[in-house]
This record gives structure tokens, C-alpha cells and sequence, in this order.
């Protein structure tokens, strides 16, 4: 009995040091890297007033100036679908940690 | 009569286009509910992850403190603090973080 607590612990021990291996440090923001990937934000949020007109009227939110973790918890958010709204779930199912992090870092630095 | 009709018209889109919240009682309702994560102005929030909300869009903050309340946006923290808003609080909190001045801007 005492040696299979011992066994089952061991496992538990292995499997938790495995995960903390596998794990990769969150990437790091490039604003010059956003460039490039900043096309698909433009057609909404890149016109100024632009309002979306499904599943409600409502201003899009101004991002300039925001604060880059919340921006990065937002598109996460979206990507897992936490949160709802359809055209930004669909943009942010296509985006890598990295894309987020270089997005986030464009519009936190307000690039103009 | 069609300058009538879009006479009216035009003072409908002003109208959807004011605030229609009170910033003065949106003041006095986020320096109690608000102000701790996200500054009494909306403009220094206290931890990263906590948007700034001062200049944001007046609607976009309706809509976003009203889908924390009915549970749409899924936020433990925020369905907290939401929930017991009346819409016009709402409204009231919108208007003030909307009108007031922050690093937030429009960006391309």
C-alpha cells in the first residue's frame, strides 16, 4: 500500500515536471512585427466612427493607447470564446500567442 | 416635406449620437464601484490587465457593462460589479468614462 502511494506520487511528481517543462514562456510583443498583420483589424477598427452593424450597433472600440495585457486578455478571450461577438472570434481563432502579443504591443505603443 | 422629414431625420442621428447618460452621476457611481481597478477618471488602472476607459466610446461601454450584467461577456469579476446596475447607472458610467481624457485615441 505505502509503496503505491510512493508510486503514485512519483507519477504525479513526473507529470507536474513535464507539464512546467512544456510550458513556453509567453512570447514577446513586436510592434514593427504587427505590421504585417494588421490588415484584418483595419477593415473595422481602422476606420475612424466605424460602427459594426451585427449582432449590435455600437462604436467599435478605440485600441490606440490601450492597455497591451488587456488587449492580449481580449483576444484570447475571443479565440477561446469566451467571448462572443462572431467577426472577432472568427479573426481571433487565426492568430498565434505571437500575432496577439506583436498586435497587442502595436496598438499599446500608439504606433499612429 | 422632405426637408421636413430629413430635418428630423438629422436630429434623430444627433440624438443616437449624444450621450444620454449623466456624467455627472457617472462620476459619483464609478468613484465607488469602479475607481479601484480602473482609476477614478477611468485613465490609470491599477493592475495591466484592466482596460482604460476614459475616452472610450460611450456605446461601447453600454455594451460592454450590459453584457457583463446579463452574463454575455463572461466575467466573474465584472458580472460582480455589473450586475447590480440599472440600466440608467449604466448609462451614467458610460457617459462619464466616455467623456473623460486618456491616452486612448483612435489608431489605424
Amino acid at each position: 500500500m505505502a509503496q503505491r502511494i510512493r508510486l503514485i506520487a512519483a507519477a504525479a511528481a513526473l507529470a507536474a515536471a513535464c507539464g512546467a517543462g512544456a510550458q513556453q514562456p509567453a512570447p514577446v510583443g513586436d510592434p514593427q512585427e504587427a505590421h504585417k498583420k494588421i490588415a484584418m483589424c483595419e477593415g473595422c477598427h481602422g476606420i475612424p466612427g466605424y460602427r459594426t452593424a451585427y449582432p449590435d450597433v455600437y462604436h467599435v472600440p478605440k485600441l490606440g493607447g490601450q492597455q497591451a495585457a488587456y488587449l492580449i486578455a481580449a483576444l484570447n478571450a475571443y479565440r477561446s470564446g469566451q467571448r462572443s461577438h462572431p467577426s472577432m472570434r472568427g479573426i481571433a481563432a487565426s492568430l498565434s500567442d505571437k500575432d496577439i502579443a506583436d498586435l497587442a504591443a502595436y496598438y499599446a505603443g500608439g504606433h499612429k | 416635406m422632405s426637408r421636413v422629414l430629413f430635418a428630423a431625420a438629422m436630429l434623430v442621428l444627433a440624438a443616437g449620437v449624444q450621450a444620454r447618460g449623466s456624467a455627472e452621476a457617472g462620476k459619483a457611481k464609478a468613484a465607488q464601484v469602479c475607481a479601484a481597478c480602473h482609476g477614478a477618471d477611468g485613465a490609470k488602472p491599477t493592475a495591466p490587465e484592466n482596460p482604460i476607459l476614459a475616452g472610450q466610446y460611450y456605446d461601447y461601454l453600454v455594451k460592454a457593462l450590459s453584457d457583463y450584467k446579463s452574463g454575455k461577456r463572461a466575467n466573474a469579476l465584472m458580472k460582480g460589479f455589473a450586475e447590480p446596475l440599472s440600466k440608467k447607472e449604466i448609462e451614467d458610467l458610460a457617459a462619464w468614462f466616455a467623456s473623460q481624457k486618456s491616452n486612448l485615441h483612435f489608431q489605424r
